[in-house]
């Protein structure tokens, strides 16, 4: 073998080590603060007089255990994805993006609309519906993008504002030009060869909306590390000085990176439409925006975090409907737990300070030895 | 003519009823900012305080019990984040982000536990109305500035006192100095982590105050999420008046505005949801012309963790 | 060493400074092809702003620059960089580097998105690291690692991953910026041969420092700089009294 192919195949090896311990890494932590906010989880348990382990096993067992459950648990696991990914893409350029409720909004009143009014193309809607979720979510995402930019509006004020107008504009052609026949406030009802079909097997009202949802995750992956404007939204966002001085425009990006979270945040609304719900009704869904905050964060901004961190919020709510059943806690232990969770992900600084510390100090002692003995 | 008189009082009464919770958070967000530290978690100090609030009140019958139980549980939150961002040097967006989360599923975990449902607590005895006399037989603007709860009262207090404190007291200075140039304070002796804890601190009972006079003035009740986004009006306000009080005062009073006429825009002509969006809309436009007219000129050494070198 | 034709120019050139101050005052300057013009001065009388201006990392208030005769005083510094133009900037921390990005990243900074590394919008990291870790090897850049962290290098180093990056598309103009800052001696002596060897392949080096041995053992002539503006012009043997008055701002009997 020649020293080159000696040396690739070497580095190769090498290298597939460094990715296991990189993910090994990057789970440690993250699954650290799941354990400890279970323990938490349990005191608060016991003290509204329930069992720990009853309660748990009835979360987890609801979450996972059955078809139904597992089926419940996909349900919810896939608008998170898609509004965790939103908020992912932006905080890879260094943004915070906390609009994903309000642009989740945007593409299910899209596709509320497009899935009836296209609806004589049959099953061709679906994709047509979900392209224009793709553009309404990205013009929606760019106006935090562009405020920031060229005006230097924070965007975590602009884009919560920006949420409640959006949910308002929402209601509004909800209960207006789009209102349905009847009593019930909402839009009509897409037909039904408009809807992404089930996956069937027991699963519930799961639907391929998952399957949209791991492939956005993909592009996501792509997006960031395989094209130019992903490696630009990067060194803009880890080093915006760095960035222009190699000539990248800040602006730019940042309405890029912004507005690129807007359309997936939006595609999760129209997937929730054409896949779960048929029709958006008001009030609609609540706090998938605000979730996917804390699932992005805890997958760390990458697309395979954030689908496992979407599992974990997505299990833990399903399971909690069981576990109110089973027991008397209130299904809403199952948010304070993710809020937990990540309050403690967030001083994971602190187990890395710590740790950091007492290595450091090992070490220096180790050399004081080394010098003086 | 009249008829536009008429409503003047009202409108500014109810103006400066819905600018005081904002006002409360804006002050409060004052004193972490001009620390040095970033306090997005405003809202959830509020919502959390507005529970404390009513609990407090629901199980004494007092109001004042109930006050100090949310100043108590705003304080807490507060220290919490304090920890967080500046001990163990966690980016501060996030840490306040996470606190907003918790407020939000903590509050509505407790009501369950507590009240026994979701949706609205029970009503609490609150902190009425208290007119002062003479003062509010002024016409025209004597019952909208005097004839309001006693937390007003205290809000109008505060306002001049916070810009004395900050300003123009030594404990200001020092307060100032560590959100502009932290290494200046380090090398004066003074301990950069000991102000800002008491910035943060100071934060939480101040947002504390604003909402415990959502749950106990403005309205008698704690409702879930009854915040709604005050937490970061208040944080623009704060932005659009300079992190001055007189000027985020100010800023939160044209909000209270826009939330007070949403309730009398005729909802024949504009349809309800676009009366909703107003204050948010201004909001935002606040927000761009503070950062266009270069107002935004944040504490110099805002955001970032101080470590002593 | 005669040095050529003109290949960066500045004519009266005028710079603000972030605050809005006057940080260059009108400065004109020409650097030749085969030569090392060092700007010595004490820190603020706007060498950086002048460097950056010159880069096109910093808009320009009045005056113009000139690239091998081209007009560039518009033009940013990716199309700058693209007519040949290095700049080893003065901040490697938050400026030269992208801390969090891996070694390979770094050196592909500014031409991630030409060809090899790139084609129809598309990033071929295995290319850029089979590149960097060339220039890594040539440029003595240690761990020689193209998947390293930035941050995870010496100082020394980091500023060799810099010239590695900025020398390695063989531009015809560098702009070097207190190239060696807290750099430790080993790389101070490799960094000072790399930019010894440019000049005698021709290229013109604009040499920012503020260290006077450094001025004096690389120029071919220096200028001072002193309140944004050029105090005068000396040769490598002027002596220290004679630098330091210009750097205090004494004009001598000579001015630009």
């Amino acid at each position: 073998m020649s020293e080159e192919r000696r040396e690739q195949e070497g580095s190769l090896q090498s290298r597939i080590i460094q990715v296991i311990i990189g993910i090994g890494g990057a789970l440690v932590f993250p699954v650290i603060a799941i354990l400890i906010s279970f323990v938490i989880g349990a005191v608060i348990v016991l003290a509204t007089g329930n069992n720990p382990l009853t309660a748990y096993s009835a979360l987890i067992g609801g979450a996972f255990g059955s078809a139904t459950g597992l089926g419940r648990t996909l349900l919810y696991t896939t608008p998170l994805i898609f509004t965790g990914l939103a908020v992912a893409v932006a905080f890879r350029a260094g943004l915070f993006n906390i609009g994903g409720e309000g642009q989740l909004y945007i593409g299910a009143i899209t596709a509320a609309w497009l899935g009836v009014s296209l609806g004589g193309l049959g099953v061709a809607a679906i994709p047509l519906a979900l392209a224009a979720c793709v553009v309404t979510g990205f013009m929606w995402g760019a106006i935090p993008g562009v405020l920031k930019a060229y005006f230097g509006a924070h965007e975590v004020i602009t884009t919560i504002m920006l949420n409640v107008i959006a949910i308002n504009l929402a209601y509004y052609l909800a209960q207006n030009p789009l209102r349905q026949q009847g009593p019930i406030p909402g839009t009509e009802s897409v037909p039904a060869e408009v809807r992404i079909p089930l996956i069937g097997i027991g699963l519930g009202r799961t639907n391929y909306g998952l399957a949209i949802a791991l492939l956005a995750a993909l592009v996501v992956y792509l997006l960031l590390w395989r094209t130019r404007l992903g490696f630009r939204i990067r060194a803009v966002g880890l080093s915006p000085g760095a960035a222009g001085y190699a000539g990248m425009s800040i602006g730019v990006n940042t309405v890029l990176a912004l507005a690129i979270g807007g359309s997936f945040a939006a595609l999760g609304g129209g997937v929730e439409i054409l896949g779960v719900y048929g029709n958006m009704d008001v009030p609609f869904v609540a706090n998938l925006g605000f979730s996917g905050i804390g699932v992005a964060l805890l997958g760390r901004n990458h697309p395979v975090g954030v689908v496992l961190g979407a599992l974990l919020f997505g299990g833990l709510n399903s399971g909690a409907q069981e576990m109110q059943f089973a027991t008397d806690v209130p299904l809403q232990l199952a948010s304070v737990l993710l809020a937990v969770i990540l309050l403690l992900v967030t001083a994971t600084r602190l187990v890395e300070f710590i740790i950091g510390k007492r290595a450091r100090a090992l070490a220096g002692a180790r050399l004081e030895k080394g010098l003086g003995g | 003519m009249d008829e536009i008189l008429g409503s003047l009082g009202p409108i500014l009464q109810s103006t400066i009823r819905n600018a005081t919770p904002l006002i409360f958070a804006a002050l409060g967000g004052l004193f972490s900012e001009r620390s040095g530290v970033v306090n997005i978690g405003l809202e959830g100090l509020m919502l959390i305080s507005a529970f404390a609030g009513v609990v407090g009140a629901s199980f004494s019958g007092s109001a004042l019990v109930g006050l100090l139980t949310a100043i108590g549980a705003g304080l807490v939150f507060a220290l919490i984040h304090a920890l967080m961002t500046i001990t163990f040097e966690a980016d501060q967006i996030i840490s306040g982000t996470a606190i907003n989360l918790l407020a939000l599923s903590g509050t509505g975990f407790l009501m369950v536990v507590i009240f026994g449902s979701g949706g609205t607590s029970p009503r609490v005895n609150g902190f009425e109305s208290v007119a002062i006399p003479l003062l509010s037989d002024i016409p025209l603007i004597g019952r909208a500035l005097f004839d309001q709860s006693l937390l007003v009262y205290l809000m109008y207090a505060l306002v001049p006192t916070v810009f004395f404190v900050v300003f123009r007291t030594p404990f200001g200075l020092r307060l100032r100095a560590t959100g502009e140039a932290p290494e200046a304070v380090d090398t004066a002796g003074v301990s950069v982590y000991r102000m800002r804890y008491y910035g943060v601190a100071l934060s939480g009972m101040l947002a504390a105050l604003g909402g415990a006079y959502l749950s106990m003035g403005l309205l008698s009740a704690f409702t879930e999420n009854m915040t709604n986004g005050r937490g970061f009006i208040a944080l623009a306000a704060l932005i659009f008046g300079r992190w001055n009080p007189i000027g985020a005062a100010g800023a939160a009073l044209l909000f209270g505005f826009a939330q007070a006429i949403t309730f009398r825009v005729d909802q024949e002509a504009v349809p309800i949801e676009f009366i909703e969006m107003l204050p948010y809309i201004l909001t935002i436009i606040v927000v761009v012309i503070a950062g266009f007219s270069g107002r935004s000129v944040a504490p110099a050494a805002i955001g970032r963790p101080y470590r002593k070198e | 060493m005669e040095a050529g034709e003109p290949r960066l120019a500045a004519e009266g050139l005028v710079v603000h400074s972030n605050t809005g101050a006057t940080a260059v005052d009108g400065v004109s300057l020409e650097v030749r092809a085969g030569e090392i013009l060092g700007i010595a001065g004490v820190d603020g009388n706007g060498q950086t702003e002048l460097a950056e201006a010159l880069a096109g990392v910093r808009a320009v208030a009045g005056g113009g620059v000139h690239l091998d005769g081209e007009d560039v005083t518009s033009s940013g510094a990716d199309a700058r960089q693209g007519r040949g133009l290095a700049y080893v900037p003065e901040d490697r921390g938050s400026k030269g580097l992208v801390q969090d990005f891996s070694l390979y990243e770094n050196n592909a900074l500014k031409t991630y998105d030409e060809r090899p590394f790139s084609r129809w919008g598309w990033i071929f990291p295995s290319v850029m690291r089979r590149s960097a870790a060339e220039n890594l090897r040539a440029y003595d850049v240690r761990p020689a690692d193209p998947d390293a962290r930035a941050g995870s290098l010496s100082g020394g180093n980091q500023q060799k991953a810099i010239l590695a990056r900025e020398l390695s598309g063989d531009p015809g103009v560098i702009i070097a910026s207190q190239p060696t800052r807290g750099v430790d001696v080993g790389a101070i002596e490799f960094i000072h041969r790399r930019l010894l060897e440019q000049r005698s392949e021709g290229k013109a080096i604009l040499l920012i420092s503020l260290e006077l041995e450094e001025i004096r053992s690389l120029s071919d002539r220096i200028l001072v700089m002193y309140a944004g503006r050029i105090a005068g012009e000396v040769g490598p043997y002027a002596t220290d009294e004679e630098l330091g008055l210009l750097m205090a701002g004494r004009g001598a009997e000579r001015s630009a």
